[in-house]
């Protein structure tokens, strides 16, 4: 099976520090793949660097097998914008917009006319179980039902990858288990793979693959499989 | 128990880093600028009475005959169309000694002349048959120091001359007839009537004052809530770990005033640095002199503390929220809607605005009054028109960021307002002294010359001016005139001059004898009020529009740049996750210019009504050139604003890329 991203021999340095040192990886379509390791491990920076935000200072990164490391801003930021879905921790709802505003972002930045966006990003309230608070502004939304609003304005681009960094972080377990089954689940069935950054094993134990991070380096390789 | 209150905000505002301590510089440089602009505002009121006061000398203050020691006349002549204002004194003879008037060591003797530097200089520019030889001396003059004097350009005179001598013998008391003229016996130089040439200037500054003081505290307001949104959260943290809400409100107050307290002690060193280069400032009789635009020690202190109180006071006002219900503010749930009543309360204010102006009787304190309810209507109605604005484009919006500026202004009406309300305010200024400019219905008789004849025989000094004016080489038609507004209420004899300036100021010269302490007069005589007036509402105008301006786009700037700084995480993600900056920046753009261009419309409308409204009390026209100037102000007002905007953008880019710096 062929990579939908890959990194090959990525190193990047901040300072005296190392945060990536000749990093190689694959990831596959639908596939879902858990960063860990512990802080200052590293791992937000693959992330980036795979994610095209940051540019690695050595390495290449191939999306779909075309290299995205030398790309210009302006196509970088686009590519993010249209085959890249991201979910961070929190705080990326803006918080004028009501929900179904926020999920159609996205396809009005891409000129789609806004009542025809709004009416695409109503089709993800269901699904992530959002239904019928399309109109409540983030602040009115609980934790758990903010990161699904996030997940389904990463999704409502239809990407090739989604990335998540701590996407459970400011969660309670319960709700961040509830999100993260839903975010591997409704990703792998649209057809596009995860790549997530977090700290808790529980987490990614909802990935099909796990990689451990240690001083910039590919640790463990822990292959789940997939119920 | 010592309060842990103050430790912790000194602890809090110490660990809040390089954005805290931005969001503190940028608070401190708004109160700067606010205080630096009231005290302005404050010397340019005060220095005014000052320099009033500082004329008084001028216009006797008849004293009882018996304890008379002088005789003092004030009259007022013109060359080159500006005033030259002559007191002349005689000392009574059998009387103790007269004292000297101010600026002047002794009091003059017979055919002393001493003259104000500035006279002094023009007479040595022109020629003696065009000025000098109105004085009965033609060398050896003394000079009138500052005391004596209110503005270094004033052209003043004091001549000596013996108590029989005409000049004060048959000098008439204008009174009523004008105020450029007096005469009678005194014991001092106490008098209390201004010269008509300062008396309007405070009257005229109190009016700019009132128009510019509403920005400056917006001014002073929006440094309160600089980083509002950041400390909000912060507070609201502090408030869900157990605080009281009165501790929160002492935290916020407490900060906020040492950031107001550091801003305005550095605008008021500003102002004492400034001094003077705001000396030379022309404001009617001219340029000022230091102590008059020195405001003092406790005026200094009055307003440093009104800048720390108004600081204070306006970011913990904007706390309210946090202390009565932090998870709300935490959670950002409130939109922060605003209610019909503002509309009624509008509609009630202007009504009362409109009916008292129409009555058209109101005192200089009462106009201001109204002015600063115009104000304050728009204050209140300004959120409102701002909310619904921002539901209706909301509704429509079709482009991102069309949309986020639609959303934002309705999700924060009174903060999107407050973004602009100094430049729309600055609207109705502009409003006002331009299209409003009072044009006066004045006299106008060029190349005429006026003697009164109140004593004398006019067909006698018809054959002496025919006599005077072909020995100065003056072209002239010589008639005798019944009173009109020239002459006053007497009769005379009236000069038809043929040439220029100078032909008319040497006229003047030759004829001046003939009419002793009664200066021979053109048509600036009766028309010396309102140009004073007319000169002084122009360069108010000018300067407030100038400060207007300057106070809004610092206003504006601030406010942008808070914005960045408040939101800078939501914008870092959004940017991360490939929204394009200058979206971002377009929905920054707009979000102030559609409020913008909806209520500085409005504004400039009511400014310029009232000061049609007043046009109409006085019974004068309006400037012609008002609306080229209003649309000048305009253009300058946008760009100004956008300026402001685009001033902010850097930081914009900034703060969105610093996310990406995380080594983890």
């Amino acid at each position: 099976m062929s990579a939908v991203l890959a990194g090959n021999q990525l190193t990047k340095t901040y300072g005296s520090t190392t945060a990536l040192a000749g990093v190689d990886i694959e990831v596959h379509g639908r596939e879902s793949l858990a960063i860990m390791g512990p802080s200052g491990s590293g791992k937000s920076t693959l992330l980036h660097t795979l994610a095209g935000i940051i540019r690695p200072d050595g390495g290449q990164v191939l999306l779909r097998g075309e290299r995205i490391d030398n790309l210009g801003e302006e196509r970088l930021s686009a590519l993010r914008r249209k085959r890249f879905g991201f979910v961070f921790q929190f705080g990326q709802l803006l918080p004028e917009l009501p929900a179904e505003e926020n999920v159609a972002l996205p396809l009005m930045l891409e000129g789609m006319p806004r009542r025809k966006a709004v009416k695409q990003a109503r089709r993800w309230f269901e699904p992530l179980g959002l239904d019928g608070l399309e109109l409540r502004r983030p602040g009115q939304l609980s934790g758990g039902q903010a990161q699904r609003v996030a997940i389904a304005r990463a999704l409502v681009i239809e990407p090739d990858v989604v990335f998540a960094d701590e996407p459970t972080g400011a969660l309670d377990q319960t709700t961040g288990t509830e999100v993260i089954r839903l975010l591997t689940t409704v990703t792998r069935d649209q057809g596009a793979s995860l790549v997530m950054v977090t700290h808790d094993a529980d987490v990614a134990a909802h990935c099909d693959r796990i990689l451990q991070v240690r001083d910039g380096r590919i640790g463990v390789h822990s292959p789940y499989t997939s119920a | 128990m010592r309060s842990p209150v103050l430790p912790l905000t000194w602890h809090l505002a110490k660990s809040s880093g390089r954005r805290g301590l931005q969001s503190h510089l940028l608070a401190a440089a708004a109160s700067a600028v606010g205080a630096l602009i009231l005290l302005v505002l404050l010397a340019a009121t005060l220095g005014s009475a000052d320099r009033a006061d500082r004329t008084a000398w001028r216009t006797p203050d008849a004293a009882p005959t018996q304890r008379a020691t002088a005789a003092q006349t004030l009259t007022t002549t013109y060359v080159r169309d500006k005033p030259v204002t002559v007191v002349t004194l005689a000392q009574l003879p059998h009387r103790g000694p007269a004292p000297a008037p101010p600026g002047i060591d002794r009091f003059p003797a017979p055919g002393q002349t001493y003259l104000s530097p500035a006279l002094a200089k023009l007479m040595r520019e022109l020629p003696a048959s065009q000025l000098g030889d109105r004085f009965p001396t033609r060398t050896g003059y003394g000079t009138i120091g500052d005391a004596g004097l209110a503005a270094p350009e004033e052209l003043v005179a004091v001549v000596g001359r013996t108590s029989t001598d005409p000049a004060i013998t048959r000098a008439t008391d204008g009174g009523e007839v004008d105020l450029l003229a007096a005469s009678a016996l005194v014991s001092g130089f106490d008098g209390a009537s201004p010269s008509a040439f300062t008396a309007s200037d405070q009257d005229i500054a109190l009016l700019g004052g009132g128009l510019l003081i509403v920005p400056v505290i917006v001014l002073a307001a929006a440094a309160g809530r600089l980083g509002a949104a950041s400390r909000e959260q912060r507070l609201a943290a502090l408030r869900l770990a157990g605080a009281t809400p009165r501790q929160i409100l002492t935290m916020t107050g407490v900060e906020s005033a040492a950031v107001g307290l550091a801003g305005a002690l550095v605008g008021t060193l500003a102002y004492v640095l400034l001094l003077p280069a705001l000396t030379e400032v022309p404001y009617g009789i001219g340029t000022w002199y230091a102590e008059e635009l020195w405001v003092g020690l406790p005026w200094l202190l009055s307003v440093v503390l009104a800048l720390t109180a108004l600081t204070a006071l306006s970011a913990v006002s904007g706390l309210r929220a946090v202390a009565r219900s932090p998870l709300g503010v935490a959670q950002q749930a409130d939109p922060r809607r605003t209610r019909k009543v503002r509309l009624a309360l509008f509609a009630a204010i202007t009504g009362f605005v409109v009916i008292s102006a129409q009555s058209g009787s109101q005192g200089t304190m009462q106009k201001l009054g109204l002015i600063v309810l115009v104000y304050g209507a728009f204050w209140i109605l300004g959120p409102w028109v701002v909310d619904r604005l921002g539901r209706t484009v909301g509704r429509f919006a079709r482009r991102p960021a069309t949309l986020l500026a639609a959303r934002r202004l309705s999700d924060d009406p009174r903060g999107a307002w407050r973004t602009v309300s100094g430049l729309v305010l600055a609207g109705f200024v502009a409003g006002f002294f331009t299209v409003g400019q009072i044009g006066i219905i004045g006299v106008h008789y060029p190349g005429q010359i006026a003697l009164p004849m109140e004593h004398g025989n006019p067909r006698v000094a018809v054959a002496q001016a025919r006599e005077r004016l072909k020995e100065a080489e003056v072209t002239a038609t010589v008639r005798t005139a019944t009173p009109d507004s020239i002459l006053g209420a007497t009769e005379g004899v009236v000069v038809q001059v043929r040439g220029g300036q100078a032909a008319i100021d040497t006229a003047i010269t030759a004829l001046t004898p003939l009419t002793p302490g009664n200066p021979p007069r053109t048509d600036d005589y009766p028309n010396a009020e309102n140009t004073a007036v007319n000169k002084l509402i122009g360069q108010i105008g000018l300067a407030s529009l100038a400060l207007g301006f300057l106070v809004a786009a610092a206003s504006a700037g601030l406010t942008a740049a808070a914005t960045v700084l408040d939101r800078r995480r939501v914008y870092g993600l959004l940017r991360l996750a490939g929204v394009p900056l200058k979206v971002l920046d377009r929905a920054r753009v707009r979000e102030t210019a559609l409020p913008l261009v909806v209520l500085a419309g409005g504004t400039t409308a009511a400014g310029t009504f009232a000061a049609l409204e007043i046009n109409k009390a006085f019974g004068t026209s309006v400037s012609a050139s008002g609306l080229v100037q209003l649309s000048a102000c305009g253009v300058v007002g946008l760009a100004t604003m956008f300026a402001a905007l685009v001033g902010s953008r850097p930081l914009l880019r900034k703060v969105t890329e610093e996310r990406s710096q995380d080594p983890d």
